[in-house]
């Protein structure tokens, strides 16, 4: 009897912990659980604060929206290894708490401090393995971080304008999932090919990262 | 639509039934060999089918972002490791394969490198004097010339600097570009048309010859009789989500396997243990693993700007490994600097300022093997560094910490566990010499594969001859760097091209 009433307790803590309570996403993810969600926002906030030389957050950034976007261009496979990651991360802190009260909370639900604490004790374990969780979640927030304009543009780093010369392969093949019919070029249109002229540092950005347009 | 025409591109809109096709020869896999020997044998007068598993890719459909571009162009979304060590390795699914992708490096090999593999291979022609032909052929091709100086931007010259006044020989890069401008985008795809990528060089060449071109095609099976390869079968599969659709079958004269040394061997061993009698297929796996450091300068390195990979130095070859000068989409970049939160914030505002080296390392003693997945085309990789490589990959960060700070550099950052996440002076930097470290110590990456059907003299030792051909069946021929019978101390794309080019006159001559 007892027994039964501790595994009822256990699963109830399993479930309280795992999909009750998450605030609902201001839009709705195809790719993405609610407690997903939650998670990025928490750590893109912890590892991008607010402030400082780039004065975009991870929050600003948007980052449930870039992944959202890199799982549905990805394979199964990669969608999964993406699902474990964030499991991990937010149900980590069960196994390797922070110190202080509220240490063993779900990360998406610890403050700010304890966030960064649990980030930190990630990145400096001695277990690679859990290094190797840290890594790639800084990776996947990072990437998500520089493919918010205002970021990379503070940084210098947004790409130039660059107009593509058509070249014969232009006329061979048609954008992904179009049938050749839908080549807009023709011979006539070829253009010649780069002379090398080295890109000017003050150039003009690519309209996807021009201040205009973020 | 059941049949496809000389000349012809077939992209994944147009496949409406199966398909069967009767070729000369068929060359699975347009990266860079299959692409030359594509070409070559339709110089020929052969009639050639190129199959290739990806899409061709087109300028507006480059992706800047880091993640986004390794989603779309490289295979398992480019989150494929190796087990044992953990460590990233990527392979290209593209038209054109990782040529689209790669940073365009030509380094022919070292003679001395040819050398040993003539002699612990019982290889008769494969000196550099043997291949040298072969590189020029395709050096000619493709325009394979020396980066220029007006291109290779701050981060290029200040590696120079640091190894002038440190007294190492370095030297800018040849490459198969064509009018760089300097754009550092490389790895997400030229959108200057200057990198001679094989979609906009080779394969436009093929084409004009006459091969016809299947894209978004996986090859499953190698069909054989006997010892004889007959063709290929394989399904039709849609961008990106790889699921299958129509059937393919290819009847061939020969078959010219150029699938990439991770793929090759899936496909031998999925088309029941092919071409295996030595045991083999799948074996001896390894890499140049790669190890970096970023370094930041006082005064503004604008990195962005300047050839990718524009300057190199083989002062080390010998001790084991090649330095150069790296850049990748920023975010990639990023991902490198430690910590989290301000602290993280901080060190992103430092990029602008930075420069990333790295150093890739002959790691002959460190195997791995290819195994097939079930239900899958994708490998299982398995490789362990050997304890033994661990100091070379060391040594190679602890030049480089050399060479930063003879370079002006303010700080590294080293990327090693257990090593403070910045070094400020030389001194400071010796623990790199120092300091035992362990392979869980470094980021490592290894994009460089190699030997999976490696050559040798002698058919019990090896899976193909010098000149490609399997030694179990004759008309069946593998072109990529698995063909290698070791790591080849650079990078490795112009002497797999110049072993194609080789491999092609031999088959033109064959059938």
């Amino acid at each position: 009897m007892l027994t039964a009433i501790l595994c009822v307790l256990a699963l109830g803590y399993v479930i309280t912990r795992v999909a009750i309570g998450y605030p609902d996403p201001r839009r709705h993810y195809r790719r993405l659980g609610r407690g997903e969600v939650a998670l990025i926002s928490s750590a893109a906030e912890a590892m991008y604060p607010a402030g400082g030389p780039i004065p975009a957050s991870g929050l600003d950034a948007d980052l449930p929206d870039y992944i959202e976007r890199l799982m549905t261009a990805s394979g199964l496979q990669t969608r999964m290894l993406l699902h474990l990651l964030f499991f991990l991360v937010e149900h980590g802190t069960l196994v390797f708490p922070t110190s202080g009260r509220g240490g063993m909370r779900r990360f998406s639900a610890q403050d700010i401090e304890h966030r960064v604490a649990a980030l930190d004790g990630w990145a400096e374990s001695t277990l690679f393995t859990r290094r190797l969780v840290f890594t790639s979640l800084r990776a996947v927030l990072t990437m998500g971080y520089f493919a918010h304009p205002p970021v990379v543009r503070r940084l210098g780093l947004a790409p130039l304008a660059i107009e593509a010369p058509i070249c014969e392969a232009d006329l061979l093949y048609p954008r992904i999932g179009e049938k050749p019919e839908s080549i807009r070029w023709t011979a006539e249109d070829l253009t010649p090919p780069s002379a090398g002229i080295p890109l000017p540092q003050d150039g003009t950005l690519h309209p996807g990262f021009a201040e205009a347009e973020s | 639509m059941s049949s496809v025409e000389a000349g012809q591109v077939r992209v994944y809109a147009q496949y409406d039934a199966d398909l069967t096709l009767e070729t000369d020869v068929v060359v699975v896999g347009s990266g860079p060999t299959g692409s030359v020997v594509a070409k070559e044998l339709t110089d020929a007068g052969k009639s050639v089918v190129l199959v290739e598993e990806g899409p061709p890719f087109v300028p507006d459909e480059y992706e800047f972002d880091g993640g986004l571009s390794m989603a779309r162009t490289m295979r398992e979304g480019g989150l494929r490791t190796t087990s044992g060590t953990i460590m990233p390795t990527m392979q290209a699914i593209a038209l054109g394969g990782g040529s689209l992708v790669n940073s365009a490096i030509c380094t022919r090999a070292p003679a001395f490198v040819l050398d040993r593999w003539c002699g612990d291979f019982e290889l008769e022609r494969t000196t550099r004097a043997d291949l040298d032909p072969h590189y020029e052929a395709v050096a000619k091709f493709l325009g394979i010339a020396v980066t220029p100086e007006n291109v290779l931007g701050r981060r290029n010259l200040l590696f120079r600097e640091g190894c002038d006044a440190l007294g190492f020989h370095s030297e800018p890069i040849y490459r198969n570009v064509r009018g760089c401008r300097g754009s550092g985008e490389c790895f997400t795809g030229c959108r200057s048309r200057a990198k001679q990528s094989m979609d906009i060089s080779y394969i436009p060449a093929a084409l004009r010859g006459g091969a016809r071109l299947l894209t978004s095609v996986r090859i499953e099976r190698v069909l054989s009789e006997g010892w004889r390869a007959t063709g290929v079968a394989g399904r039709v599969v849609k961008p990106f989500t790889g699921n299958p659709s129509h059937h393919v079958r290819i009847h061939a004269k020969l078959v010219v396997l150029a699938a990439g040394c991770t793929a090759t061997p899936v496909l031998l061993q999925k088309s029941g243990n092919l071409a295996n009698r030595s045991g083999q297929v799948g074996e001896n796996l390894q890499f140049h693993p790669g190890v970096a450091i970023m370094g930041i300068f006082p005064d503004l390195v604008n990195p962005r700007f300047g050839a990718t990979q524009g300057y190199q130095s083989r002062h080390f070859l010998r001790e084991g490994f090649k330095l150069e000068t790296l850049w990748a989409p920023p975010a990639i970049t990023a991902v490198r600097l430690p910590g989290s939160g301000m602290a993280l914030k901080n060190r992103l505002s430092d990029i602008p300022y930075s420069a990333i080296w790295d150093g890739i390392a002959s790691c002959n003693r460190s195997l791995g093997r290819v195994r097939v997945r079930r239900r899958s085309m994708d490998p299982i990789l398995s490789w362990k560094l050997h304890p033994a490589d661990v100091p070379v990959l060391a040594q190679a960060l602890w030049v480089l910490a050399q060479i930063f700070f003879a370079a002006g550099a303010r700080t590294i950052v080293p990327g090693v566990h257990g090593i403070a996440p910045e070094l400020h002076s030389l001194e400071e930097a010796e623990v790199l010499r120092d300091r035992p470290i362990r392979a869980t110590d470094l980021v490592l990456a290894g994009n460089h594969v190699f030997c999976t059907t490696r050559m040798h003299g002698d058919a019990r030792l090896g899976v193909v001859d010098e000149m490609g051909r399997c030694h179990d069946f004759e008309n069946l021929y593998i072109a990529d760097t698995g063909i290698f019978p070791q790591c080849p101390a650079v990078n490795p794309m112009w002497t797999a091209m110049a072993l194609a080019h080789r491999s092609a006159q031999q088959i033109a001559q064959q059938i």
